[in-house]
């Protein structure tokens, strides 16, 4: 270092030394330090130094100068040193890879080969770039003053840039940078590097940091020393080529797993594919890639044979739903979503299978044998997952008794069905959550078909009552919370998907009215159940049934006022019966139950006569019911009450030993009917005995149930207090019956079974009846829906008119256009519309 | 040199040395000094002033150094901080120190070194 005099002065002019300060000396000092930078012997030069020099050409106004000379040197440099070792490189065989010919190479020989001449390039690369960073930085001084008021590339761009004008360019053929037609060096980095990639995908390992280093070579260089953004080579030549070849490469893997393979592996595989490229694009090539090339896979391996690969016979969509394979639906649905955000095609299949298996479940239901009760407890504990105890248990009961009578073998259908249904919507509700992420829409898609389904089946509305009633009287009782909340939920699910909800309704009512009289459920959950279905369905759906509830509690509290009442009257006599009351409101209960179905048929009432105890105490009721109010009828609905009696049977004489030989007392609780019947007994002497004609006649009980009551008292045997002549199996109106003073029994209560205490499916008869009823009901409903409509908009085009009044009862049901047509017809024939003139399919609303 | 830009075991030290035209010799922390442009390339190239850590500046006189290496330190301390007080330069020495500024690329705040 030259050092210089310290003098003191009292200003310094710039600090440009006269020594040094011309341009060929500060140029051959840059000269040889670029020679040495090059031979990588730059340790023992001073940077400041060299720093110095090109400080001192740029201040002297020679930057350009100094910039053409680094550039002229660089060019220079590149012919005679780095090109002719590049050359030996490219051998014949690296020429035939190029040219996409398999050459005739082992796979590992084409590798070795490839990999090398990557090597040598990415070490020419590597000493190129390093040399140019470091000369650039030399430079510094020339590039921040000169470069940046010129508006030249930077020193280091040109002179990087060299290397792809010099080498990546370099033509092959000919040595000649001449570009047309002839194989450039580039073309065979970009085919080894495909090359290997493939391997790579066959499963071969290769060196994934030098496909790095190469590509971030790509990376680094530009088309033009302007060395815009979207100019990388990596971007305008190598990524083009790389997804043309990957095209080809998915293409032909898709169509050879279509030809090999299953729809399963064909998902596995496609997944495994999506993720090796993103990791290859991180490892091997450049994160800029990860979006084209996953567009690629997606369409090659995915759209393109998608619904080929669903079809497939034992693998596809549909063996996937059946058989439950959530693994592959999980990945269908990651792998559709990809694609597609409509999931249409997920969405047709889903819908398809869902509706076949729906109707499968119909087409069971019809071939299933109830009559062979082993089988329908079999074919409903196998639907059943929560009540498996239940259904085992009902199955051992019903082993036990004959084959299921007809009734029996329907609700056992019904409960099938329901089980069924449940348990297909259990299972893509399973689906929905572990395969598809819960989407929504797709949820949507599986309740539109389920109920599609559903309402295809004409018996859905009786059958889900049924379902629902069963598992109140028999299901719940003795169950946690959760189990109750379990089956709950169920039921509202099935619920959702009715669209004939007046039916249901009707049923509902019917079925709950038999369970609250004989509280054969639990209160609570009833009325939990009512909460629900008015939260789901509205308030006007179960105002009935809150009616109903009603109708219960006060008639609860009318009870036990009645006993106080009769109690404070103070003749207590032991004697009197105690009556437990239930006083229905008429429009909240089912006629059925209520005794006013005879009345629909025009006969009149057969009122029950019933003897004068009992007579008294209903007098005595109804004198305490008026009480406090006014105008009140009661109608006494024996068909649907229970009696306890108490009985007392005389020891015999003659038996000295066994229970005969003793008095005997039991406690009977039998229908009110069996209790009128019973009571006549009472008058009657020993040994006589009484007609079913006389029975009638004294009770005036319709025949029907008459007998039904009479086979119960007579026939069973737990509780055969009736003795029959002739004792034959059924009940004839000529029979006898006589006081069996023999009855004998183990227990001290005993309960009469009651014919109609379970609900079953209606006969067919039954089941017009109730259509027919309810049609006459919607009648209704529809005419008060078009004078709603009409009233407010007072004139209306009939179509405009259809549509308001299905979407106002669409909560309740889908009216048919043809009743919607014919109540139109029968409105304006009672003059509540008329037709606007010279436009028939217009009406106006006569107030 | 009784300075070792590099302590034994490889890793540079903490400390470079900086020598004025009339070798006047500064110990400046390393990270301090990085913020003048031409030092952080100097010590970046593997060329003598890396591997020994000393710099020579045959074009700045010491008083003027000094004044750099102050500015260094005084840059360095408050690097984080806002309302930082004023660094009194004297008047005389002005049109020096711009010109060393200048060479020693102090331009602009320390960028990262450029993605080359």
């Amino acid at each position: 270092m030259a050092s210089r005099p310290n003098k003191p002065r009292p200003i310094r002019r710039p600090v440009i030394s006269k020594e040094g300060g011309e341009f060929e000396p500060c140029w051959d000092i840059l000269r040889g330090a670029m020679i040495d930078i090059h031979n990588k012997n730059a340790s023992e030069l001073s940077f400041e130094n060299l720093y110095r020099a090109s400080y001192k050409i740029t201040l002297r106004k020679k930057g350009h100068l100094l910039y053409e000379k680094v550039k002229a040197f660089e060019e220079a440099w590149f012919q005679n040193n780095v090109l002719p070792s590049i050359h030996e490189l490219i051998s014949s065989s690296l020429t035939s890879i190029a040219m996409l010919s398999m050459p005739a190479l082992s796979l590992h020989e084409r590798r070795e080969m490839g990999e090398k001449f990557l090597r040598a390039i990415r070490s020419r690369w590597e000493d190129h770039n390093t040399s140019m960073n470091m000369i650039a930085d030399i430079l510094m001084y020339l590039e921040r003053s000169h470069t940046t008021e010129t508006k030249q590339p930077s020193i280091y761009a040109t002179t990087i840039g060299l290397f792809r004008d010099h080498i990546l360019k370099y033509g092959l053929a000919t040595g000649a940078e001449d570009m047309d037609g002839h194989l450039i060096v580039f073309d065979i980095i970009n085919a080894v590097v495909l090359d290997l990639i493939n391997m790579e995908r066959d499963g071969d390992i290769v060196n994934r940091n030098l496909l790095r280093k190469v590509t971030s070579m790509l990376e680094e260089l530009y088309e033009t020393d302007e060395e815009h953004e979207n100019q990388k080579l990596y971007l305008t030549v190598f990524e083009p080529r790389f997804l043309e070849a990957s095209r080809l490469f998915y293409r032909a893997q898709c169509e050879k797993l279509l030809r090999e393979s299953d729809a399963g592996a064909w998902l596995r595989h496609t997944q495994r594919r999506l993720r090796e490229e993103q990791e290859r694009c991180q490892t091997s090539l450049s994160i800029l890639t990860v979006d084209n090339i996953t567009k690629v896979v997606e369409e090659e391996m995915i759209s393109a044979k998608l619904d080929e690969f669903l079809a497939m016979e034992g693998s596809g969509i549909r063996a996937m739903i059946d058989n439950d394979r959530i693994e592959d639906l999980s990945i269908l649905y990651q792998l559709i979503s990809r694609v597609d955000k409509s999931k249409s095609v997920l969405k047709t299949a889903l819908q398809t299978r869902v509706m076949e298996l729906g109707l499968e479940i119909e087409e069971t239901l019809k071939n299933t044998d109830f009559s062979n009760p082993a089988a329908a407890a079999g074919a409903a504990g196998a639907g059943a997952d929560a009540d498996a105890d239940e259904t085992a248990e009902a199955a051992g009961d019903k082993a036990k008794s004959q084959p299921l009578s007809g009734p029996a073998q329907q609700t056992a259908a019904a409960i099938k069905w329901v089980d069924d249904v449940l348990q297909l919507k259990a299972k893509f509700d399973n689906l929905l959550t572990t395969c598809f992420d819960g989407d929504l829409v797709i949820e949507s898609w599986i309740t539109k078909s389920f109920r599609d389904f559903v309402n295809m089946f004409p018996r859905n509305a009786e059958y889900a009552s049924l379902f629902i009633d069963d598992c109140l009287k028999r299901g719940l009782k003795g169950k946690s919370d959760e189990d109750v909340e379990v089956v709950l939920q169920k039921v509202i699910v099935l619920l959702r998907y009715l669209s004939d909800r007046d039916l249901f309704e009707r049923y509902y009512q019917k079925h709950l009215a038999k369970r609250l009289l004989r509280s054969g459920s639990e209160l609570h959950i009833e009325k939990e159940l009512v909460r629900r279905m008015k939260i789901e369905m509205g308030n006007h759906f179960t105002t009935k049934f809150e009616g109903m509830f009603k109708d219960m509690e006060l008639s609860k509290d009318l009870s036990t006022n009645y006993r106080d009442h009769i109690r404070n009257l103070g003749d207590v006599d032991t004697k009197t019966t105690d009556l437990n009351i239930q006083v229905l409101t008429t429009n909240s209960w089912p006629p059925e139950i209520m005794g006013r179905s005879a009345l629909q048929d025009g006969s009149a009432r057969a009122e029950v006569i019933f003897p004068p105890a009992i007579k008294r105490l209903q007098d005595s009721f109804y004198e305490f019911y008026l009480q406090d109010r006014r105008n009140r009828k009661l109608t006494w609905a024996a068909s649907t009450g229970s009696a306890d009696i108490k009985c007392f049977f005389p020891k015999i004489s003659g038996k000295d030993t066994g229970p005969l030989s003793k008095d005997r007392r039991y406690e009977l609780n039998v229908s009110t009917y069996g209790m009128v019947v019973l009571l006549l007994f009472n008058d009657l002497a020993d040994n006589e005995s009484m007609t079913f004609e006389e029975i009638q006649a004294k009770t005036n009980i319709p025949a029907g149930d008459l007998s039904k009551t009479l086979a119960s008292l007579s026939l069973v045997p737990k509780c055969r207090v009736l003795a029959k002549e002739p004792a034959t199996k059924t009940v004839k109106s000529t029979d006898r019956f006589s006081f069996n003073t023999q009855f004998v029994s183990k227990t001290i209560k005993i309960k009469a079974p009651v014919s109609n205490s379970s609900s079953k499916v209606e006969r067919d008869d039954e089941r017009k009846e109730t259509e027919r009823k309810n049609d006459q009901t919607r009648a209704h409903v529809v005419d008060a829906a078009i004078v709603r409509v009409m009233k407010q908009r007072k004139e209306l085009s009939h179509t405009d008119l259809t549509t308001q009044v299905i979407s106002q009862l669409a909560a309740r049901f889908k009216p048919e256009i043809s009743l919607i047509k014919r109540r139109i017809e029968d409105l304006l024939a009672r003059e509540y519309l008329e037709r606007i003139e010279g436009d028939l399919a217009a009406y106006r609303y006569l107030a | 040199m009784a300075f070792n830009g590099n302590s034994g075991n490889g890793a540079p030290s903490e400390y470079i040395t900086l020598i004025s035209s009339d070798d006047f010799e500064f110990t400046v922390l390393r990270e301090a000094a990085l913020i003048s442009k031409t030092i952080s390339r100097t010590l970046s190239n593997p060329m003598m002033e890396a591997r020994t850590g000393v710099c020579h500046f045959p074009e700045i006189r010491g008083v003027v150094l000094e004044k750099v290496v102050e500015y260094f330190h005084y840059w360095y301390k408050h690097r984080d901080q806002l309302d930082v007080p004023d660094m009194p330069i004297p008047v005389e020495l002005c049109l020096e120190l711009l010109m060393a500024a200048d060479y020693l690329g102090m331009d602009s705040k320390p960028a990262s070194r450029d993605a080359f």
